[in-house]
Parts: C-alpha cells; structure tokens; sequence
C-alpha cells in the first residue's frame, strides 16, 4: 500500500513503528477514494446502528453475513450475479422479519433463528451445487482499499437517502423506537415503517460487508450508536451524536491507519471502541444534566 | 355529555392457549362513565387493549361509535377515537423526551397546558425513562387530554391512579370524571370507582354488573 520513498521514519528492528508520510498516501486514487467512501459511510451508516441499537438487533450484522451468503449460493447456482443476489436475499429476510417486531423480544429471537437457518441453508445449497464454500466467502468480502465508483455511488445514496428518511419520518421513528404501542395509538403505520427500516437495515449492512469488509461494519454502523445512545437523550440527539462519532472516528482512524501503515479495518474498529469505553467512562456528567428539569421548554417540539 | 358508545358482543381473548377474557357482552352509552374492578389477571387489561386492537387474538366484535374495524385503516380511527392511558407506562426501549410524549396525541398544544395544569410541565425536556411511575402517568393522563381535544370521543384507562400520589390520585380521578367523552376505567381506586355511573367486575374473565 505505501508508495516507494513514503515511508519517513522506520525504527530498525520495530516495524511496527513504521511511520508514513500521509500527505503523499493522499494522492493516490484507491487512498482518496477509500477516504470518500468512509466520509459518506460516516453519515449513513451510523444512522442505521441508531436504528439497530433502537430495534435491538445488534446480532444483525452476523444475520445478514449468513443471509448474504445464503444469497451469494444461489447466485451461484442459478446464474444471477451472486453480490445482488446477496442484496436482494438480506432485503428479503430484513422484510420477513418484520411481523416479529410485535413483541420486544421478537426480533433478537428472530435474528438468531433466521441466522442458523440462512448458513445451514448456504452450506447445503453450496454442496448441492458443489461450489467451494471458501470461494463462496471470498465475494462476501470487500475492502475499504478497493472500492470502485459503483460502491461509491451505493454509499452516496444511502448517505442521502438514511438522513433524509429520519428527516422525513423524524416524530414517528422516535415514538416507534421508544415504544412500539403508544406510537400505534398515536397514528404511525407501525408494521410498514418497521418493514421499511428492517429493509434499510439488512441491505445496508449487506451493502457495507460487501464495501468495507465485516470487521468495518462494527465500527461504521453499530460502535457508534451505543456511544450515542449514552450521550443523546432524543433521538435527534442520539441520531446527530452518532453521526459526528462515525465522523470523528473515521477520520482518526483512517489518518491513523495510513501514518502507520496498518490495516484500515482492525485500526478503526479500535479507535471506535476506544471512543465508546471512553463514552462509558464519562457518563456522570450527561447523567446529571438530563435530570436537571428545564424552565420553559414546551415552545420547541422540534427536538 | 358527547362521547361515542361501546358496543362489545361476545368479545372473547385469549393469551396463547389460556382464556382471558370470556364472551363478554356490553353496552356502554355515549358520555357513560364505567369503572371495571375485579381481581388481578381477570382480563380487565386484555378486553381494554382489545378494543384498540392491541390483543390480537379476539373473537366476537366490538364497535365504538357504531363502526367496526377490519381494515388497517379502521384501526387507526379506533386508535384516535379512543385515547388510551395504558397500565403501568413502559419507560421505553429508547430515549423519548417528555414533551413528545403529549405531543404525539394530535393536539400538542392542549396537551402542553394539560401537562402543566397536572403540574409536569417542567419535565418537558427530560427523557421518559427518567421519570418516577406517577410523573410517567401523569404525562399520559396529558397525553390522553391532549386527545380528548383532538376529537376522541372515547377514553379508556387503565388504572391511573395506581401511580400517583394521594393527591395526584384526587387530581386524576376529577380530571377524568369531568371530561365530555365515554369513560371506561380500570381501576381498584374506590374513590375513582365511586365518580363513574356504573361499576362493572370482572372475575375469571366473565363480566358481571356489580352497581
């Protein structure tokens, strides 16, 4: 990865100390798309660990790894490109999901059902056909050093299309979020936004897999989010606190990643747990201040 | 006295395999204030959430206003006919700010001023999860006010006045015995009982009339 002569200090005998010249990493086309693509997963990927941590589906992320799998074998056998068929199959069991969210406990049973089901599924269809199950694997994994202009336009869109849903739909994700039962009393279509968010969910964790690698969809999607959670007390706050988190860490890390030349994907996921023991060990101070009651707060409902 | 009246014909629930509610039939008229007493787990919760279609296995009908519902959409005008004080207010899975709570019952403004004649106007800006149970049911004693000005004509409670200190018991009990709409309560509060016009019991999921 580092360019001959980038490299400005190496401790003989601890390569580990490597340090590169960043300035010249940042000219290199896979590098300034590489930072592209985690300053537009930034915006939207935390938004969707913010829906995550508010469905609590945090074993999402190895749901829909088995289920993209299970996706990419019948690609595989059928014909179809095996990564679209990966998309179409999470959007599938993300929708199929949906009628567990009834109960609160529905949809972290429904996970670890759906996940044996999808890789039992995968594994038997990959023997049926006799597809290598390595090769199989080997298209479930991207690298955030690799991404074209497709993924780009893929990490745009859900950039633009994650924000502007919690935009839209703001009033309603809050009380849906919060309690399922009250928002229904109070007018939101539950079952088809859930549907939409479970949709959302499953095919933009898919879509990072497949972008960034597995290991960068727990530092991009579900780190920030439970940091956030302890810091915001809105969903606005929460929403807002996890983008600048994913910002933030994304950042650091990637810079990080390339003055030392390590591996994006493991140093981002470090710097974003880092940030939320961080988080965990403040938390006093936040604490104190949601439980001072405020003068006049009715005017604004736009929280 | 407006309100809509409550029809329920046969209205059987059950939670999996076990009854909990048995062939109740009732009739309660427009305005009508009805309290429903009996003991715990004898179904008073279940045909309540059943009118607004949160149980979700029931048999028989129930009509509010003389429409049933079958539709999706029907549902949703059952839900903003009747407003709803649920038992025991969950806290929630994730942060909601107490001011979003009135203000998600159609009508912000009056459930502002509901919330600060109940004395909870200052908790506006504090997440839910963060209140004790009497200012949580106090803010849907708010809420369901804020409703009653949006055009419910219904207001079915379940229990409200479990929570609430002795005079935030008082307090709820005359707000709610004053509102122009149908009243069906549950409650074990006799002096809240003793405000409506009829006393219904429930025991074993079988209704009887106890006043």
């Amino acid at each position: 990865m580092i360019p001959p002569g980038a490299v400005t200090a190496a401790a003989p005998g601890h390569p580990l100390l490597a340090t590169a010249d960043v300035g010249a990493l940042l000219e290199l086309v896979p590098v300034q798309r590489a930072g592209l693509a985690l300053l537009l997963a930034a915006v939207a990927l935390p938004v969707v660990g913010v829906v995550i941590v508010g469905l609590d589906i945090m074993p999402v992320r190895f749901a829909m790894m088995h289920v993209a799998l299970l996706g990419i074998a019948v690609g595989l056998l059928t014909g179809p490109d095996p990564a679209l068929c990966a998309l179409v199959a999470c959007a599938l069991a993300g929708a199929g999901v949906a009628p567990m969210a009834r109960t609160p406990q529905g949809l972290s049973g429904a996970m670890g059902l759906l996940m044996s089901m999808a890789i039992a599924g995968a594994l038997l269809l990959l023997a049926v056909s006799g597809v290598n199950a390595s090769g199989a694997f080997a298209l479930l994994w991207g690298s955030i050093l690799a991404v074209g202009t497709t993924e780009l336009v893929v990490l745009g869109a859900l950039a633009v299309a994650v924000p502007a849903l919690f935009l839209w739909r703001r009033r309603e994700l809050a009380l849906l979020l919060h309690d399922r039962e009250p928002a229904e009393c109070s007018g939101v279509r539950a079952g088809p936004l859930t549907l939409a968010l479970l949709v959302l969910v499953a095919v933009a964790v898919a879509g990072a897999i497949k972008l960034t690698g597995a290991l960068l969809v727990d530092a991009l999607t579900l780190l920030p989010a439970p940091a956030a959670r302890r810091l915001g007390s809105s969903l606005r706050a929460i929403t807002l606190w996890a983008v600048a988190i994913g910002v933030t860490v994304n950042t650091a890390g990637f810079l990080l990643a390339l003055w030392l030349d390590w591996p994006p994907g493991p140093v981002l996921v470090l710097t974003a747990g880092a940030v939320v023991l961080a988080v965990h060990l403040i938390p006093e101070r936040r604490s104190a201040s949601w439980r001072r009651t405020s003068a006049a707060p009715w005017g604004s409902l736009s929280h | 006295m407006g309100g809509l009246d409550i029809r329920m014909r046969e209205v059987s629930c059950r939670h999996g395999r076990v009854p909990a509610v048995s062939e109740v039939t009732l009739e309660i008229a427009a305005g009508e204030r009805v309290a429903l007493t009996g003991t715990n787990g004898s179904g008073k919760t279940t045909l309540v959430r059943a009118v607004l279609g949160l149980h979700r296995q029931t048999g028989g009908s129930i009509l509010v206003g003389g429409d049933e519902t079958r539709s999706a959409a029907e549902w949703r005008r059952r839900r903003r006919v009747c407003a709803w004080i649920p038992q025991k207010p969950a806290a929630g899975r994730f942060p909601l700010l107490g001011r979003e709570l009135p203000a998600s019952s159609g009508a912000p403004r009056a459930a502002a001023e509901a919330a600060g004649r109940l004395g909870v106007a200052d908790l506006a800006a504090r997440p839910l999860h963060t209140l004790s149970g009497g200012q949580l049911q106090r803010m849907y004693l708010a809420r369901a006010l804020g409703c009653v000005a949006a055009g419910a004509g219904a207001l079915l409670a379940d229990e409200p006045t479990a929570a609430p200190d002795f005079a935030g018991q008082e307090e709820a009990a005359d707000v709610l015995a004053g509102l122009p709409v149908t009243l069906v309560v549950v409650t074990h509060d006799r002096a809240l009982a003793g405000r409506c016009d009829r006393v219904l019991e429930m025991a074993a999921g079988r209704l009887r009339e106890a006043r």
